[in-house]
């Protein structure tokens, strides 16, 4: 994992209980735009999306992170945004799509391209 | 004020009103009995009503109750309000496409999505997806995959295909899953991805994909020859495919289909013919030819009579759509209407432009540039009710009020208190509208012209030429810099430097060309870069308003001859704009013409010429009465 730190890449930051296919749809999103993902279990605690994209971005050498919680929400963070301010969110209802946008949006920031 | 002998009281306070199509501006003043006049304020208000109507009221008595506020002096102590006699012009606007590309039988596929999968070109037969399975290897096969496939699937199911010796060369999908695919596939081939009505390509069909690499732009499927060398066509065929080549230039990514009789057309559309009459004579003219050939049949008739559309044409349409706009605002205005049939168009403004339009036919929202071509129309009209609009100013403030004299020679008067400007002076107002033109030799003759075409046909230009479908946005565009956001706290304006905020950005201006509005950026919804955008702008603009700018003056300078000129001073709300100004004074910079925006007293930049020539003009009257 510190391999992994190393290179350029959105860190995904997964809670124990998050959703496989929550997680395959954000990766395909950043896949699609050409940036690459690196998944990093984190241990259970109370932080929720927002919290575990911030800490993901403040570690990911592009500076941006995503989180995805136990029950499924996303968020997406670039570090040098305020904490409680993401770049984009996504419910714990909201669907596979919304779930591809977050991780395109992720790659978007990387790639200094609109978020749309 | 005046001068320490002189009793203040004596001077009587003198409010001059301009009532415009969108501001209503007043110049406070007060006048001494020697005739000397001390200016005490100016003010403006947005215009209640349509210009030239009684509704006009209320915005005047604001205006004059705002600036004597602001002077800290009382409504009774006013003597006289000079109204203006408003510019007698209506003006409207038109827009009709000339040509249209249509795709028949789905055979090309020419859309830019942002992430095509692969590269290179390869040809082969369609085949959906579905029944690639069951597919006996042999010729080359092109993929067709419709919406509902998830990418992992499609991956599988092309990997198992090559895995029994079916070659599949390239793959054309409905979803955004290109990349995805390419990555998993154990050959990767070709891939064009976000095709909306994928199911529309026709199966069965020998189809050409090509994907270039990133940065550049594909070089195969966008050349005539390139063309048949891929089909094998003949040379009847290949001139038969070529507006195909013409409609893919540009894109990283296409497909072509080969069916029997499929086709891209280029058509243009029959406009008609406009009927220009003036000077006695009578002129037809294509509207096919161009802005350029109609604006200079119209200049061979001078002073223009009216103008029509051959019925039943576009043009026709175009101008019957006028016509019914203005019918609506002169019955607005007067309450009394007038049959459109009868108003005549005294002046029009051809431009031509283009429109990005979705082309018919396509399978993935392909936008061709359709050319088309936009009138700007002026009628006049000789049913100003200013006299109802100063009767009841009159009624209500207590005060005499008159009409006090006309726009154009007003303006001159105004204009001619911004420091440095002199007799001869010709004065520009950039409206809405129309732009207006009035000249004052030496001696005191004043002249004045309105021709169509103004700041409204500058926001449809760009409303159009963008395709932002947003009036507002567009207007946001004319008035306000660009600028790219370039990460979440810093942005790049149209000049090259850079800008870093404190604050980080919205996301959804992320990464956007943006206008910096005083309310912060809006993002501007184009895939356009900052370079286009600027350009469609500063095309737009100079496209209404230099051309205008040279017509009108032509028309009032002695001899139709621009040398003529000595000063001409822009007035106006688009003398406001940070760039019109200069696009003027660069093209009149060669006729050796003093070109600059009006500063009215010295104070009040291009605005409230109007009123404040009104207060000078009644100061000189009552100075020497006999005149």
């Amino acid at each position: 994992m510190t391999d992994a730190a190393q290179r350029p890449a959105v860190l995904v930051h997964r809670a124990p209980a998050a959703p496989a296919a929550v997680l395959r749809e954000v990766c395909a999103g950043a896949e699609e735009e050409g940036v690459p993902t690196d998944v990093v279990d984190v241990p259970a605690r109370s932080a929720g999306a927002v919290g575990l994209a911030h800490a993901a971005a403040q570690d990911s050498p592009l500076e941006v992170g995503v989180g995805v919680d136990a029950a499924g929400a996303v968020a997406v963070h670039h570090g040098k945004l305020p904490a409680d301010r993401p770049a984009a969110t996504a419910g714990p209802d909201a669907g596979p799509q919304d779930w591809r946008r977050t991780g395109r949006t992720a790659a978007r920031i990387v790639k200094g391209l609109p978020l749309g | 004020m005046g001068a320490p002998d002189r009793d203040p009281s004596s001077a009587r306070l003198v409010v001059g009103v301009d009532i415009g199509n969108s501001t209503t501006e007043a110049c406070l003043a007060a006048l001494a009995p020697d005739g000397s006049v001390t200016y005490l304020g100016a003010d403006l208000t947005r215009t209640t009503g349509v210009k030239g109507t009684p509704d006009n009221t209320a915005g005047a008595l604001r205006v004059i109750r705002d600036v004597l506020a602001r002077a800290g002096r009382r409504p009774d102590e006013v003597h006289t309000v000079l109204l203006n006699e408003a510019t007698p012009v209506i003006s409207g606007l038109a827009m009709e496409t000339i040509t249209e590309t249509i795709i028949t039988e789905s055979t090309m596929i020419g859309h830019n999505p942002t992430t095509p999968g692969g590269q290179g070109l390869a040809v082969g037969t369609t085949v959906s997806i579905a029944d690639l399975a069951g597919r006996a290897p042999g010729e080359p096969v092109v993929c067709v995959v419709p919406a509902e496939w998830d990418f992992d699937d499609v991956a599988r199911v092309v990997n198992a295909a090559v895995a029994r010796g079916v070659s599949v060369v390239a793959a054309v999908l409905a979803g955004d899953d290109a990349v995805l695919v390419t990555n998993r596939l154990d050959r990767p081939v070709p891939v064009v991805d976000e095709v909306r009505a994928v199911e529309k390509v026709p199966l069965g069909m020998l189809a050409a994909v090509e994907v270039a690499a990133p940065g550049r732009t594909i070089r195969t499927l966008s050349d005539s020859y390139g063309l048949a060398s891929v089909f094998g066509l003949d040379p009847e065929q290949t001139r038969a495919v070529s507006p195909v080549a013409r409609a893919l230039t540009g894109n990283r990514s296409a497909v072509v289909v080969r069916t029997p009789s499929g086709d891209v057309t280029d058509r243009r559309i029959p406009v008609g013919e406009l009927v220009l009459r003036g000077a006695g004579k009578e002129l037809r003219i294509d509207v096919d030819a161009g802005a350029e050939a109609i604006m200079a049949t119209i200049a061979r008739l001078q002073p223009l009579d009216d103008v029509h559309g051959e019925p039943g044409t576009h043009v026709g349409g175009m101008l019957a759509q006028v016509r019914d706009t203005m019918a609506d605002v002169l019955h607005d205005a007067d309450g009394a209407g007038q049959p459109p049939a009868e108003i005549a168009i005294r002046d029009v403004l051809a431009v031509d432009t283009f429109v990005p339009a979705e082309v018919r036919g396509g399978l993935a929202g392909e936008v061709a540039l359709e050319n088309a071509v936009a009138l700007a129309a002026m009628v006049r009209t000789s049913r100003s009710r200013m006299q109802l609009v100063a009767d009841q100013v009159s009624a209500q403030l207590g005060a005499w009020a008159e009409i006090g004299g006309v726009e154009g020679e007003m303006a001159v008067g105004g204009a001619l208190t911004t420091p440095g400007v002199d007799r001869p002076v010709a004065v520009l107002d950039l409206g809405g509208g129309s732009t207006d033109a009035a000249l004052v030799t030496r001696d005191g003759v004043c002249t004045a012209v309105h021709v169509a075409g103004a700041g409204e046909l500058v926001t449809k230009l760009i409303d159009s030429e963008l395709a932002l479908g947003d009036r507002e946005v567009a207007e946001g565009v004319k008035w306000h810099p660009l600028a790219k956001v370039e990460s979440f706290f810093h942005l790049r304006h149209e000049d090259g430097t850079v800008q870093f905020f404190d604050q980080p950005f919205q996301p959804h201006v992320f990464a956007r060309v943006v206008v910096l509005t005083p309310d912060g950026p809006v993002p501007v919804e184009t895939r356009h870069g900052l370079d286009h955008v600027r350009r469609v702008r500063r095309a737009a603009k100079s496209r209404v308003f230099v051309v205008n700018a040279v017509r009108a003056l032509r028309q009032v300078a002695p001899g139709a001859d621009l040398r003529a000129l000595d000063f001409v001073v822009l007035l106006g709300g688009s003398a406001l704009d940070f760039e019109i100004p200069e696009l003027i004074a660069d093209e009149l910079a060669p006729y050796g013409i003093v070109c600059g925006t009006g500063n009215v007293l010295g104070t009040q930049g291009p605005r409230t010429a109007v009123a404040t020539g009104l207060v000078r003009a009644h100061a000189a009257a009552s100075s020497c009465p006999a005149g």
